[in-house]
C-alpha cells in the first residue's frame, strides 16, 4: 500500500460519504395529492382480469369502468347510516335489457364512452377482454365469475369432447411468451385425443369469406401441445380449446351492442358485471406492449375516471383525472394517491397527521376511543366471521356435538369485549341486509341446553371427546376471540381446547387440506345475494373445506339456480341455510362492520354494505379547497 | 491486492450459490404457495396459473432454469407483484434502503465519533458520563421502541416531521435517526476505548513533547489509531443497518428492500424472495470486503495477502 494513498485515504472516505449523502438527498420531492388514502396493501396488479383483492378493486375502479357500475344510490342513508348500493347504468352501458327467461342480457354501450387514448369503447372490447380473461393462459383467479355465461366454463377449463367445435392456436406467435397477439388459429371438429389432453386429431374446416364453414368437408390433421410430456408427431400448437365463437355465449351484435347468454338464470349477473374483474382492457394496448408491460404508466390505456400517473412499489399508486372520461364533469379530484401502508398504527398516525384523508384500517385496541369521533364511519358489511368444523374428526362428526359447541359460545361477549366496533353477533351464516332474504338461525347462547345436547350425544362433561384444536392465522384479534371461545367451551362444556396459530400462507395451506379440527374463517360476499355465501358449502365445493356434505342441501342450491320466481328462489336458499344451520359444519360468530376514517373536508363518502367507495364521487368541501 | 480480490470473488460466488440453493429448496418446502388465497380457487384454474409461472414443471427443472436466468442477472417476474419483474422491484427498493442506510450510517458515525473522542479526552467529566449513559440507552433500546417514542415526540407532541412515508427529505430523518441510534452508541464506546488506549501510548507523549496543541495531537495523531476498532466495527454495523431497516421500513412505511423482503417471504413470492436473499448476501459480502480493504489502508500492520 503506497504511503501517499494511506495519507489521503481518510479524505477519500469522507468524500465518498459526502457523495453518498448528496445522492441520497437527490430524490426529488413529491407534491401532495388532492386526496390521499391508505389502500392497505400493495396491489398485485392493475390488470382487471388478474386482480383479486379489495385494494386492487379501489385502484381498478379508478382506472377502468365496466358496463355497469356499483354506485351508492343518491338517497338518504338508513338507520344504520347505510346507503343502498346497486349495479347501475353509471358505467359504459347506457341501458341494458334482460330477456323474459332471464338468460339473455343485451347491453347498449353509450356513445360518449372512450378510452384514454381516444378510441371508442366498443362491444368488441368487452368480448375480447372476457375472452382474454377466460383463456387458460391468462391464469385469471376470478375467471369463475364468468362461468355463468354459457360455455365459458368449458373454454376456461379446457374441457373437450370428441365432436366438439374447437380452435387450435399454432406455434407461430410473434412472441411465444405472449398470449396476444395470437398465432394462427385454425378451427375444426375434434376427432380424437389422448388421455392427457396433449395430442389431438382434428378435422380442420376451411374458411369461406373469412368465416369458418362448419358444413364443408375438412382435412384431418394431428396436433401436439408444446407443453406435452409425451409429444406426438403432430403439428406443434399452444392450445386446443373449445371454439370461443360458437361455444361461449358472448356475441357482438354491433359496435355498441353486446349480447350475453347465460347458462342459468342468474339474478345477480348485473352485480358481477359491475364487479371489477369484468372490466375491459384495451386490446391495442395489450397487444402492442404485451403483459405485463402494458400496465406500465405511459403504456396503459384505461376507460375510467382516472389515469395512472406513476406507481412506486409498496409506496403509492398515483392517479390523475382522465379528461376523456365520459362522465368527467362529476369528477372533482385531480390527483389521487392510493398508499400501500401495511401497518395499522402507521396508517392511523398518517391520518391523524393529515398525510391521509381516508384510512381503511385502524388498530383494534383503540376502536372504542375512535368510535366517539365524527370522522369514524362504520356500517354493517356483507362479511361473516365464522369457525369451520372438520366434520370428519371423531366427536366433531356428531351434529349434536357441533350444535353444543355453537350454543356454548357467548357471541355477545366477543363483540362487546374483543371486536368492540359495534359488530352484530351472528346466528346465521348469511349476513342481514339482503333484500327479500330471510336468514335461518342456529341455536342461541344457552350453556344449559348445550350441556344437555352433549349428554345426548354421549359425551357428558366432554368425556370421550378428543382435545379440540382451534386454528387461526396469526393476529391479535383472532387470538383474543379464540381465547374467549376456548374459555367458554371449557367452562360450559368441559371440553379441553388448545390454540394453534399459523402464519397466513401456512394457515391457508392447512385449511385447504382440511388438516384442522376447528378453524377461524371469514367470507366476504362477492355480490349482494345469499348465493355467494351458500353455494360454497355444496359437496366438494372448492371453498367448503369442512368435509361436510348434504345431498338435500346440494339439491336446494341447484334448484335455486334455475328457479325463475324471485321469492321462490330466495325461499329455496333459505331452506338451504336452514340445513346448514341445523347441521352446523360452521359456527357463525359475528358479522363484520366496515371501518373507515374519513377527513371531514371530504364529502360524498357514504357507508354501504359492500364497503364500495368510488373515488370519482368524492369531493373536497368548497371551503377547504 | 489483485489476488485478494480474486480469492474473495471466488468465495463470494460459492457462498451465493450455496445460499441460492438452500433458500430455493427451503422456500418450496414451506407450506403454502404464492397463489394461495382465502377464497380457494378451482384446481383447474390453479393449474392454469401455475402453468403460466412454469410451476407445473418438476422441481429440478425449475431450479436449473431459474438458476440459469439468475446467472444472467435476471430474477424473473415477481409472483405476487404481477406487473413487475424482480429486477424492477429491486431497482425501486434499493435506492430507498440505501439512502436510509447512508443517512443512518453518517448519523451514527458523526455522533458516535464526536461523543467518543470528547469522552476520551475529557475522561470522567460530566460530558463523558452523560455521553456514555446515552450510548448505553441507545444500545439497549430496540430501534422499533425508539421509533414509537420518536413518533410520539417529534410527530405529535412537537410536530417537526411527518409520521411516515417516502418522497420528501424530512421523511427520512426520523427513521434514519432511529436506525442509526444503537450504532451511534456502539461507535461512541468503541471510539472512547480506542482513543484512551492510544492517548496513553508513547508516540502521543512524543507529540505532546514536540509542543503540539491538544487539538493537533488528537486530530492528527490519536484519531487515526483510535479509529481502528470503529473501522473493524463498520462491517457488522453495515450488516446491522441493512437488516435493522426491515422493521423500521414497516413502521415508517418506507418502500425499501426491507418491506419487499418481509412481504415476499410472507406471501411466498418465490422469485422476489430469492432476489432479495441474493442481493443481501452480495451486499454483506461486498461491504465486509471493503471494510477489510480500508482496514489494511489505515493500519500498516494488516496485510491483505495474509488475510486472503
Amino acid at each position: 500500500m503506497p504511503h501517499g494513498f494511506r495519507k489521503v485515504f481518510p479524505y477519500i472516505a469522507l468524500l465518498v460519504l459526502v457523495a453518498a449523502m448528496v445522492w441520497a438527498v437527490s430524490f426529488g420531492t413529491l407534491p401532495r395529492a388532492d386526496f390521499a388514502f391508505n389502500n392497505g396493501d400493495e396491489i398485485k396488479t392493475v390488470d382487471p382480469a388478474k386482480a383479486t383483492g379489495s385494494p386492487e378493486g379501489r385502484v381498478i375502479n379508478g382506472l377502468f369502468e365496466g358496463l355497469l357500475r356499483q354506485t351508492p344510490l343518491d338517497q338518504e342513508s338508513d338507520e344504520n347510516g347505510q346507503v343502498p348500493l346497486q349495479p347501475e347504468t353509471n358505467g359504459v352501458a347506457e341501458r341494458y335489457t334482460v330477456s323474459d327467461d332471464g338468460l339473455v342480457y343485451t347491453f347498449h354501450i353509450r356513445e360518449a364512452a372512450v378510452w384514454s387514448n381516444g378510441d371508442k369503447v366498443t362491444a368488441d372490447d368487452f368480448a375480447w377482454s372476457w375472452r382474454r380473461m377466460l383463456h387458460p393462459e391468462t391464469g385469471s383467479q376470478y375467471a369463475y365469475q364468468l362461468h355463468y355465461v354459457s360455455g365459458a366454463m368449458q373454454y376456461n377449463l379446457g374441457t373437450l369432447q370428441v365432436g366438439d367445435q374447437v380452435e387450435v392456436e399454432l406455434d407461430d406467435r410473434r412472441d411465444p411468451q405472449q398470449l396476444f397477439p395470437r398465432g394462427t388459429v385454425l378451427k375444426g371438429l375434434l376427432v380424437s385425443r389422448d388421455e392427457d389432453n396433449e395430442n389431438f386429431t382434428i378435422d380442420i374446416k376451411p374458411l369461406r369469406d373469412g368465416k369458418v364453414d362448419w358444413q364443408a368437408a375438412g382435412s384431418e390433421q394431428s396436433f401436439t401441445k408444446l407443453t406435452a410430456k409425451q409429444p406426438g408427431s403432430g403439428t406443434k400448437c399452444h392450445h386446443v380449446l373449445a371454439d370461443f365463437g360458437s361455444t361461449v355465449g358472448i356475441t357482438v351484435e354491433d359496435a355498441a351492442t353486446l349480447v350475453v347468454r347465460l347458462e342459468n338464470r342468474t339474478p345477480y349477473f348485473p352485480d358481477l358485471v359491475a364487479f371489477y374483474p369484468l372490466y375491459p382492457v384495451n386490446r391495442r394496448c395489450v397487444e402492442e406492449h404485451g403483459t405485463p408491460n402494458w400496465t406500465k404508466p405511459g403504456n396503459i390505456v384505461g376507460n375510467g375516471p382516472f389515469v395512472l400517473q406513476f406507481r412506486r412499489i409498496r409506496d403509492r399508486v398515483r392517479m390523475v383525472k382522465n379528461p376523456k372520461y365520459w362522465n368527467a364533469d362529476i369528477v372533482q379530484l385531480d390527483v389521487v394517491d392510493a398508499m400501500a401502508v401495511k401497518s395499522q398504527t402507521t396508517s392511523l398516525n398518517m391520518y391523524m397527521n393529515g398525510q391521509l384523508d381516508w384510512t381503511t384500517t385502524v388498530p383494534n385496541p383503540i376502536i372504542p376511543e375512535l368510535r366517539k369521533r365524527d370522522d369514524f364511519i362504520t356500517a354493517p358489511m356483507l362479511t361473516t366471521y365464522f369457525y369451520r368444523i372438520n366434520v370428519e374428526l371423531p366427536g366433531l362428526d356428531k351434529v349434536l356435538v357441533r350444535r353444543a359447541l355453537n350454543m356454548a359460545v357467548d357471541k355477545q361477549e366477543i363483540v362487546e369485549k374483543v371486536t368492540k366496533a359495534g359488530q352484530l353477533p351472528a346466528r346465521s351464516y348469511v349476513p342481514p341486509g339482503l333484500p327479500g332474504f330471510e336468514s335461518a338461525l342456529c341455536g342461541e347462547f344457552n350453556p344449559e341446553k348445550a350441556r344437555k345436547l352433549l349428554v345426548e350425544a354421549g359425551h357428558a362433561g366432554g368425556r370421550g371427546l378428543p382435545k379440540i384444536e382451534i386454528l387461526y392465522n396469526t393476529s391479535e384479534s383472532h387470538r383474543d376471540i379464540a381465547q374467549v371461545i376456548q374459555q367458554h367451551w371449557k367452562k360450559h362444556l368441559g371440553i379441553d381446547v388448545v390454540l394453534r396459530n399459523l402464519e397466513w400462507a401456512t394457515y391457508l395451506d392447512t385449511i385447504h387440506k382440511t388438516d384442522y379440527a376447528v378453524a377461524r374463517a371469514g367470507w366476504i360476499g362477492d355480490y349482494a345475494d345469499a348465493n355467494t355465501f351458500l353455494d360454497m358449502f355444496i359437496t366438494d365445493g372448492t371453498n367448503n373445506q369442512t368435509n361436510w356434505s348434504n345431498k338435500k342441501y346440494d339439491g336446494l342450491i341447484e334448484a335455486a339456480k334455475s328457479e325463475t320466481d324471485v321469492a321462490a328462489r330466495l325461499s329455496l336458499l333459505h331452506q338451504a341455510e336452514r340445513i346448514l344451520m341445523d347441521e352446523q359444519p360452521i359456527i357463525p360468530i359475528y358479522f363484520y362492520r366496515s371501518i373507515n376514517m374519513v377527513h371531514p373536508r371530504i364529502e360524498g363518502f357514504s357507508a354501504n354494505i359492500q364497503d364500495v367507495h368510488p373515488l370519482h364521487l368524492l369531493r373536497i368541501r368548497p371551503a377547504e379547497r | 491486492m489483485l489476488r485478494f480480490f480474486l480469492k474473495r470473488l471466488g468465495w463470494m460466488i460459492l457462498t451465493v450459490w450455496i445460499v441460492y440453493t438452500v433458500s430455493f429448496f427451503l422456500m418450496r418446502a414451506v407450506p403454502g404457495g404464492p397463489f394461495a388465497s382465502e377464497k380457494k380457487i378451482d384446481d383447474a384454474i390453479k393449474r392454469n396459473i401455475e402453468a403460466r409461472y412454469k410451476m407445473d414443471r418438476p422441481l429440478y427443472e425449475q431450479y436449473f432454469s431459474h438458476l440459469w436466468s439468475t446467472v444472467q442477472f435476471d430474477f424473473g417476474p415477481s409472483f405476487r407483484l404481477e406487473d413487475y419483474t424482480v429486477n424492477e422491484v429491486i431497482a425501486q427498493g434499493f435506492p430507498v434502503s440505501a439512502s436510509l442506510g447512508i443517512f443512518a450510517m453518517v448519523f451514527a458515525l458523526t455522533l458516535g465519533m464526536t461523543a467518543g473522542v470528547v469522552s476520551a479526552v475529557r475522561r470522567n467529566s460530566p460530558y463523558d458520563v452523560s455521553f456514555m449513559m446515552l450510548a448505553t440507552i441507545g444500545i439497549a433500546v430496540p430501534n422499533f421502541v425508539l421509533a414509537s417514542v420518536a413518533v410520539v415526540i417529534f410527530v405529535f407532541m412537537w410536530p417537526l416531521f411527518p409520521a411516515a412515508g417516502w418522497g420528501q427529505l424530512n421523511q427520512i430523518i426520523l427513521p434514519a435517526l432511529c436506525l442509526g441510534a444503537p450504532f451511534a452508541g456502539y461507535i461512541a464506546r468503541l471510539t472512547r476505548t480506542g482513543m484512551l488506549e492510544v492517548l496513553t501510548s508513547d508516540y502521543i507523549r512524543t507529540a505532546y513533547a514536540k509542543g503540539l496543541s491538544t487539538r493537533q495531537v488528537v486530530m492528527r495523531h490519536a484519531m487515526r489509531g483510535g479509529m481502528l476498532p470503529v473501522v473493524s466495527y463498520l462491517g457488522p454495523a453495515t450488516a446491522g443497518i441493512l437488516t435493522g431497516s426491515l422493521v423500521l421500513e414497516r413502521i415508517f412505511a418506507l418502500p425499501g428492500m426491507g418491506s419487499h423482503f418481509i412481504e415476499a417471504a410472507l406471501t411466498r413470492d418465490y422469485t422476489l424472495c430469492m432476489g432479495m436473499v441474493l442481493i443481501y448476501t452480495v451486499l454483506l459480502f461486498v461491504m465486509n470486503t471493503l471494510v477489510d480493504l480500508s482496514y489494511s489502508i489505515i493500519d500498516p500492520r494488516v496485510d491483505l495477502e495474509d488475510q486472503a
